[in-house]
């Protein structure tokens, strides 16, 4: 939940970065500073793990690292198509799609997990299915790959996180993530750094993400994977909207886009936090088999 | 002392990191000050001890300086930075048995309740000396500006951090009466 809630504030950071710096650039730069923190932080660890199996973790977080970027990417232009309440919501179809991903794996789907994703699923169509037109298809159809991806990248995540150092995969994936983005970043912009409006705000709103966002949040989100599955964790991401509506109704206009709250919106933040009362709540044969 | 000198400098390092954007830029324009770093206060002192409280206190007086925002507020500043750390840390070190933990609900309730009795005794501290020596500031709204920021944000952020260096990073804390 507190990783839900930090990512839920990534817009007011976002809102203190101008918009000439490019999302590639913040990418870039938040992650490779989070990396080199993280690294510098936890250094003995890192290399007793890549004493270890290094070849195998630097493997596993390569391809972490690129599912994330290209997830993200897909987020990014998928958005464009949607409000920012909207955009929240279709966001939230990966705690849907994630169960049928673990289906498709033939690994075990508990009915109270596609319960709490029917409940996720209806609270979306309320919200977004009212204000929905035939122009944002091709946004919807981005939003929904992207999702398709994070489901994959946090059944692996899940996976990986129980095995390898949850530190080392944190530096690894932030640099990996790092590293494509400045990739990205030149082809669209091959004087991009240069020409960036460097001044004290904006290395300080960069700072904030770095190690906000990409060291503690990042970090910690890795460490609860460990202890938890991949349809509980995704369907607590979930709540990320209600954090989200909470700040586009308390927050200044200046800062973020005013989300104006309709009884559809209300309906689906009522969908979606049943849903996840469902899945988090032991039920009374989980409490039998704990004691 | 060569460890105890590194652990200082972590600190300081800690601090600064997250301390130093929050003063260069106004985050949410027309709030009061928003003061992340009041996640330490707990932090420092369950983990580090009587070095934690003062190291912590220290640095708020520091980055008063270092922004240009050195009053004779900051003396009060600096005596409830120190004061309300060093008492949540006794507290804790008084109850627990055995090393203080966040594992369970009825723990992390008795945590929230600790921190926010802290946030009131460090504004009850701060905020007559503002008033007194700024009678322009409206005294309520600083109060309550005081006790949502050191509340806040340990609470919000603190827990899961305690949780992770405890559990997961394998960080001390400090000695409970029994050990």
């Amino acid at each position: 939940m507190c990783v839900t809630l930090c990512w839920s504030t990534e817009v007011i950071i976002f809102a203190c970065i101008p918009e000439s710096v490019p999302p590639f650039a913040t990418t870039c730069l938040t992650s490779l500073a989070g990396a080199i923190l993280l690294a510098l932080c936890f250094f003995k660890r890192i290399m007793k793990e890549m004493r270890r199996d290094g070849s195998k973790l630097v493997r596993r977080c390569l391809l972490l690292g690129v599912l994330n970027c290209t997830y993200n990417v897909l987020y990014l232009y998928g958005l464009k198509y949607f409000s920012v309440s909207s955009g929240a919501f279709t966001l939230s179809m990966t705690a849907v799609v994630l169960p049928v991903i673990l289906f498709t794996l033939k690994k075990e789907v508990s009915v109270k997990t596609w319960v709490s994703a029917g409940f996720v699923f209806a609270g979306i169509l309320l919200a977004v299915g009212n204000n929905a037109n035939v122009g944002q298809f091709w946004g919807a159809v981005l939003i929904g790959s992207g999702c398709i991806v994070r489901a994959v990248f946090i059944v692996i995540l899940n996976r990986y996180s129980s095995e390898d150092d949850p530190i080392s995969i944190s530096v690894f994936i932030s640099g990996f993530v790092g590293a494509i983005s400045a990739i990205l970043w030149l082809v669209m912009e091959p004087t991009g750094f240069v020409d960036l409006p460097w001044n004290s705000e904006i290395i300080a709103s960069l700072a904030i993400y770095s190690y906000f966002m990409v060291a503690f949040a990042q970090t910690l989100n890795i460490f609860a994977q460990k202890k938890s599955t991949p349809a509980n964790a995704t369907i607590i991401y979930s709540m990320e909207i209600i954090f989200s509506i909470i700040w586009g109704t308390v927050l200044p206009a200046s800062l973020i886009d005013r989300t104006v709250i309709t009884p559809w919106i209300i309906f689906g933040v009522i969908m979606v936090v049943l849903g996840n009362l469902i899945e988090i709540i032991p039920s009374r044969r989980e409490k039998v088999s704990e004691t | 002392m060569k460890r105890k000198l590194y652990i200082l400098m972590m600190l300081i390092i800690s601090y600064f990191i997250v301390a130093l954007p929050f003063k260069v830029m106004e985050i949410i324009p027309g709030f009061a000050d928003i003061r992340p770093v009041t996640v330490f206060g707990p932090v420092f002192a369950l983990f580090y001890g009587l070095p934690g409280c003062i190291i912590f206190a220290l640095m708020n007086l520091v980055m008063d300086i270092v922004a240009g925002d050195i009053a004779w507020s900051c003396i009060a500043g600096l005596i409830a930075n120190f004061m309300g750390p060093l008492l949540f840390m006794l507290y804790w070190k008084r109850k627990s048995k055995t090393q203080p933990h966040l594992k369970t609900m009825r723990n992390i309730g008795h945590y929230c309740i600790t921190i926010f009795i802290m946030a009131v005794f460090e504004a009850a501290i701060i905020t007559p000396s503002v008033a007194i020596f700024y009678p322009d500031v409206d005294w309520k709204l600083f109060f309550n500006s005081v006790v949502l920021n050191t509340a806040l944000f340990p609470i919000l952020f603190g827990i899961p951090l305690t949780i992770l260096m405890q559990e997961e990073l394998g960080f001390k804390q400090i000695p409970s009466r029994e050990q």
